[in-house]
């Protein structure tokens, strides 16, 4: 879920760099599609696309909204999503809402082998970004209730529909609150939150839910950990399937200027040390005139690597 | 009337694959209170051919046909046709259809006495009758029951010329009564009258199988429901067939409508759920890309009733194209289990012991497999079966042909598998 710069709900102004509607609670609308319209992208001017959204002529599935989704709330924050290159729809989630200087952010990832898994990260998604918003000042303590929450709605999914039942819904994630120089996180699977400083060393400040990561402290060899066939398959997730959701949580008082990243495995996946992500980041942060086209290059670096899973990341700068 | 339909499919395809299989189920509630949309006309058939004096068949027949009378409702139209060398209206005058009241019910069965067995069997002409007879109430739900114990004396080619001439128009359900009939000559008929096919071999049974027919009959409430299903551009449909309650394949029914898209006949409809295959081989797409299969659609002329997608998307993620969906694995079982059936039936009377006996240990255990206990007994009178689990079977020495008729018969019946994924 992200959000654009007007309540199309309740139309009520919005207050300056809230990200959501401040007055109705909803969030304002998701991204725009990119490259949708009534022609089909595959078969050209003879194919129309239908109300479905399939194209009459050759049945291809055009653009959906989630496919590619910003929210933009620079300087403050910035955020993108992306199908990526080799599967059928984004099943990755995002939340983000700021106020003044502060901000909330969530990223989910649909487990491919569930139903619905994007069903799953949307909800989780919206469900923790609506705690995160009201939450108390415990910051730690207010991300597990957000996580908590998102567990819970994904997991009454499986109640609604009987081939969800039969196939429980899930997704991972991650969630932060800025609040000026504090930071709170926590999340249940592999999608990450790293600190990227302005120099020094940058620091994965989630420890993955993943097989390679519980192989590795047990003592397995990292290389061959990651190279196993299983090495991504998650240890903890959310659905109804999943017991009851742990949320690791944590705070962090960084110190010194930087950016807090979030970001699903379709980034960290091509850069799987912090110093690579971190010089990915510093790179795209320099050389992009503002922090959303920061974002939208590294999903670019990411297609441009293989774009082998759906691609999210969230941008959140930290002034000391 | 409230119809759904749901699409049962793994959609996710490997990279090259092309063949797309789903199982759609459509279910109706029934009309509003039961009450039919359109008018109702019936016609009883029975075959008074001079075999039918024999074992007490004429007796029989008219005890079938008057409980079979006495279940129509008020207000629906019927008449009775006595099958002879010739066609000929029992009930009313000829060429006249009766409204169903009190009365009318008591002269029919008063006029049923009448029917004598001392003619010949012309299947053709009968079902060019009761076509005669239904074309005056167009839009009505049109069902006939057609009572036989012999084989068709007409000759050859004649009854397959009037099935091409009126297949579809109304439905027939055919029953053969005792043994002297052929299997494959009633199924001809049904299949192109959507109707069922089944063996009456006891006459006194005859009675309870008139009025089951005439019971389902009366539940129908609506008169010609199709299938309409669209396919993309460079896609050909494998095949459209019903699955259950049994196995009718109606790819070769297809009428055209429209730019890539054909309707398939599902006759009348009352308050039931029946569930069909499409299979549709489609061009290759990239991984990641989803196309739309098939769009299957329920109409009734130009109403479109419930809809249903059947996707591919492909992928390169084995985990999810190696996946098989339960409905589509348990009904392909269910085909090859009738196709081994018939098959075992035909090698059995080719005199094929060896081949008769491998396909009905596939059937066995194919039935077992899949929890069709109905046709596990009915082969179990045709073959002992040692160890249906590996098919193992030995061909009873002693067939009776009631058995091995009712068999063939019934092969096409499938049963549902538990929903879920
Ligand atoms: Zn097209
Ligand atoms: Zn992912």
């Amino acid at each position: 879920m992200t959000v654009s710069l007007e309540c199309a709900a309740c139309a009520d102004e919005r207050a300056a760099g809230a990200a959501f509607c401040e007055s109705c609670g909803r969030t304002l609308a998701t991204g725009s599609p990119a490259g949708a319209g009534p022609q089909c992208q595959a078969c050209g001017p003879a194919g129309a696309v239908d109300a479905d959204g399939y194209c009459g002529t050759c049945g291809m599935l055009a653009a959906r909204p989630r496919d590619h989704a910003e929210a933009d709330s620079s300087p403050v924050a910035a955020a993108v999503t992306d199908r990526g290159l080799r599967h059928h729809r984004n099943e990755d989630a995002m939340w983000l809402a700021v106020r003044g200087a502060d901000a909330d952010a969530v990223v989910c990832d649909g487990v491919s082998a569930s139903y619905d898994p994007d069903v799953a990260s949307a909800v989780a998604a919206e469900a923790a970004g609506k705690v995160l918003a009201a939450g108390g000042d415990d910051l730690a303590g207010r991300i597990a209730e957000a996580i908590t929450a998102a567990g819970a709605a994904v997991a009454e999914l499986a109640r609604t529909d009987p081939r969800r039942a039969a196939s429980n819904p899930a997704c991972t994630i991650v969630a932060a609150c800025v609040r000026g120089t504090e930071v709170g996180y926590g999340w249940v699977g592999d999608s990450r939150a790293y600190w990227v400083p302005e120099q020094g060393e940058a620091r994965q400040l989630t420890e993955d839910d993943s097989w390679a990561t519980h192989a590795i402290a047990l003592g397995v060899d990292p290389q061959s950990a990651w190279n196993d066939p299983k090495a991504h398959a998650i240890t903890a997730w959310l659905g109804a399937d999943a017991g009851p959701v742990r949320p690791r949580t944590d705070t962090l008082r960084p110190g010194e200027a930087g950016i807090l990243v979030l970001c699903s495995d379709g980034l960290w996946n091509y850069l799987t040390e912090p110093a690579e992500l971190a010089s990915t980041v510093r790179a795209a942060v320099r050389e992009a005139p503002d922090l959303i086209s920061a974002a939208r290059s590294l999903v670019t670096f990411a297609n441009d690597a293989g774009g082998a899973d759906n691609i999210t990341v969230v941008l959140v700068p930290i002034h000391t | 009337m409230a119809y759904t339909a749901e699409a049962f499919q793994n959609e996710f395809l490997a990279l090259g694959a092309t063949e797309v299989n789903a199982i759609v189920t459509v279910t109706s509630s029934g009309a509003e209170g039961g009450r039919r949309t359109a008018g109702a006309t019936e016609i009883i058939i029975v075959d008074c051919s001079g075999s039918m004096q024999a074992e007490g068949r004429m007796i029989a027949a008219r005890q079938a046909a008057k409980a079979a009378v006495n279940c129509i409702d008020d207000g629906v139209r019927f008449a009775i046709v006595a099958g002879v060398s010739t066609a000929q209206q029992l009930f009313p005058a000829p060429g006249q259809l009766a409204v169903a009241t009190p009365e009318t019910r008591a002269q029919a069965v008063h006029a049923i006495d009448r029917l004598q067995a001392n003619g010949g069997t012309a299947m053709g002409a009968w079902l060019k009758l009761a076509h005669q007879l239904f074309a005056q109430r167009p839009g009505d739900i049109q069902h006939a029951i057609l009572l036989t114990d012999g084989e068709n004396g007409e000759y050859k080619g004649y009854l397959e010329s009037v099935l091409q001439e009126i297949g579809g128009s109304f439905t027939c359900d055919c029953r053969g009564v005792g043994t002297n009939w052929t299997v494959s000559e009633l199924r001809k008929i049904a299949t192109a009258m959507l109707g069922t096919v089944d063996i009456v071999a006891r006459p006194q049974d005859l009675a309870a199988a008139f009025e089951q027919m005439m019971t389902a009959a009366m539940g129908k409430t609506s008169a010609d429901v199709q299938l309409k299903v669209w396919t993309p551009v460079n896609s050909t449909i494998r095949f459209v067939k019903q699955v259950e309650p049994q196995m009718v394949d109606l790819t070769g029914k297809r009428i055209e409508d429209g730019p890539r898209a054909g309707r398939y006949p599902l006759g009348s409809w009352g308050s039931e759920s029946r569930d069909y295959h499409v299979c549709v081989d489609v061009t290759a797409g990239a991984a990641g890309d989803e196309m739309l299969a098939a769009r299957v659609s329920v109409v009734e002329g130009d109403v479109v009733h419930a809809q249903s997608l059947v996707r591919a998307v492909w992928t390169d993620d084995s985990a999810l194209s190696a996946r098989i969906n339960r409905q589509v694995a348990h009904y392909t079982g269910q085909a090859e289990l009738a196709e081994v059936i018939q098959a075992g039936i035909e090698a059995r009377k080719a005199g094929d012991d060896r081949t008769a006996t491998l396909k009905f240990g596939r059937a066995a255990q194919l039935a077992h497999q899949s929890g069709n206990k109905a046709t596990e007994e009915l082969l179990s009178t045709v073959v002992e079966i040692e160890d249906a689990e590996t098919g193992t079977v030995r061909l009873r020495r002693r067939i009776e042909a009631a058995d091995e008729m009712a068999l063939d018969t019934r092969s096409t019946k499938t049963v549902r598998v538990g929903r879920g994924q």
